[in-house]
């Protein structure tokens, strides 16, 4: 075939024939939300983290500690790019915890859900992604991030059991909360 | 091997000239283009009017078709890697192009497909270059894994990928500082930008780097930086086999992890004097306490 087409060619066999550019975006926003859900539950136990919510907060923690663990090793595999905004998720993922945890245990519960319920969307939006490609390639990668998407939802019904909708503006925080995770989702898959 | 082609981005009416003219060696084609450095076509030729799709079948002249169908981006291809063996005598010029178009056979006219600044035959280049050096770091790396060699410390290692992209520059490295001019055309940028940043990264990736925080920013940057300034001492060197070079290069990335080292020595003493401080605000803190319920 002729045209001015540019062609991408890899040694690893992991990366014969895939959609570059989507996986790319994939995994690096998905790295990204992972490292940005570590720093706030840091934050959170920063300051719950000896009150009587604290091992459960501990336990969401140490679950997306796994996850970020598992986005590490796919980045390397998929040779990603992490986004250059890391150093601010770190920052803006632990004040975001921190924050709310000063709220209460209940203005933390609800930060959890905001940002859970987001992100489950979120993963959902890249499960129709895949899909759509061809279920059959990235299986693995799909596989995945429903069983993360899984993990999220159980977080963000773990909040609501624990009266996050009790929190005093919990409307006008989850929006808020909500407003930020689309816009460091959309800055991540870009940058 | 990761590569990346970059296909000259000329009219398509200029090449199907030149097809036309390849067949049968006789004519001389009239292309489309207005700068050309070589002698213009015998007076009395047609100019090419057929409409061009855009993909022109190779049919000859005489209604013989090809057997294998050559697709234009392979053509350019072929054309601009036999230019190379003329530009340490021509430079990155079209007339390089215009002889290598003339080993295989074509009309120096296909020279006409190209930029005239030799943009894409230094591209092309680079991007060969790359591909050889992601090639041969493959190689190695089969090599190590089959343990058939040692796997060599990062800063040797780096040292030794740096050194051997470099050297592939020895046979143009009259004419490169030419080549490192046109590079810096806005209209080039991009292009030099991602094969420069491309190699970096696979260069890093045969290091064994895995990083994926904020460090594979820092790496990849200082390796650019090293591999950049490495590249003009060259162009200026006049040592036996470049000798002078290589141990710039040995410099300075010796210099790049002592500064590695030092700023991970930095954070873990400041981690050190954190802890301390703050065991000492708890000690004064539980003194006080305690001085205050006697």
């Amino acid at each position: 075939a002729g045209g001015a087409s540019l062609r991408l060619c890899s040694t690893r066999v992991a990366q014969e024939g895939i959609n570059k550019p989507v996986i790319d975006r994939i995994i690096r926003v998905d790295h990204a939300g992972e490292y940005g859900a570590n720093r706030i539950y840091a934050g959170q136990m920063a300051v719950l983290g000896r009150s009587s919510v604290g091992p459960v907060i501990q336990q969401m923690w140490n679950q997306e500690k796994d996850h970020l663990k598992k986005f590490n090793e796919l980045m390397v595999a998929y040779r990603v790019r992490p986004t250059v905004l890391l150093p601010f998720w770190n920052v803006a993922g632990f004040v975001l915890g921190a924050g709310s945890a000063l709220l209460g245990r209940k203005g933390a519960m609800a930060c959890t859900v905001a940002v859970e319920e987001s992100i489950s969307e979120h993963y959902n939006n890249q499960i129709r992604t895949l899909i759509e490609e061809d279920p059959e390639k990235y299986k693995e990668l799909l596989q995945v991030i429903k069983q993360f998407r899984d993990d999220e939802q159980e977080h963000h019904d773990i909040g609501l059991e624990h009266d996050a909708e009790a929190t005093p503006a919990y409307s006008v925080l989850k929006t808020a909360i909500q407003l930020g995770c689309k816009a460091a989702i959309f800055l991540s898959e870009r940058i | 091997v990761r590569c990346q082609h970059y296909p000259p981005l000329r009219a398509l009416q200029a090449s199907a000239a030149l097809r036309r003219a390849s067949d049968e060696h006789k004519k001389e084609p009239l292309t489309s283009s207005s700068q050309q450095h070589f002698d213009p076509p015998p007076a009395g030729h047609q100019p090419e009017q057929e409409p061009q799709g855009p993909r022109p079948s190779y049919t000859g002249q005489g209604g013989q078709e090809s057997e294998d169908y050559e697709s234009e981006e392979q053509l350019q291809h072929r054309i601009l890697t036999a230019a190379l063996e003329f530009v340490p005598e021509h430079g990155w010029t079209a007339e390089a192009i215009a002889e290598g178009a003339k080993t295989l056979g074509l009309s120096v006219a296909a020279a006409g497909m190209f930029h005239s600044d030799g943009s894409e035959l230094i591209l092309h280049f680079l991007s060969e270059c790359n591909a050889k050096l992601s090639e041969l770091l493959e190689k190695e790396q089969k090599l190590v894994q089959l343990g058939e060699a040692e796997k060599k410390p990062i800063d040797e290692f780096l040292r030794h990928a740096v050194e051997a992209r470099l050297r592939m520059l020895i046979p143009y490295i009259e004419k490169w500082p030419q080549a490192l001019s046109v590079l810096l055309l806005p209209r080039n940028i991009p292009s030099s930008l991602n094969l420069l940043t491309s190699m970096i990264d696979d260069i890093w990736h045969y290091a064994g780097d895995q990083s994926t925080d904020f460090n594979w920013y820092t790496r990849r940057a200082v390796l650019t930086g090293i591999y950049n300034t490495t590249e003009l001492v060259m162009m200026q060197d006049s040592s036996p086999d470049f000798e002078d070079t290589w141990r710039f290069l040995e410099n300075r990335v010796a210099d790049a992890m002592t500064m590695s080292n030092t700023a991970s020595q930095v954070q873990s003493t400041g981690e050190a004097v954190v802890q301390g401080l703050m065991g000492a605000a708890v000690t004064v803190s539980s003194a006080e306490t305690s001085r205050a319920v006697r």
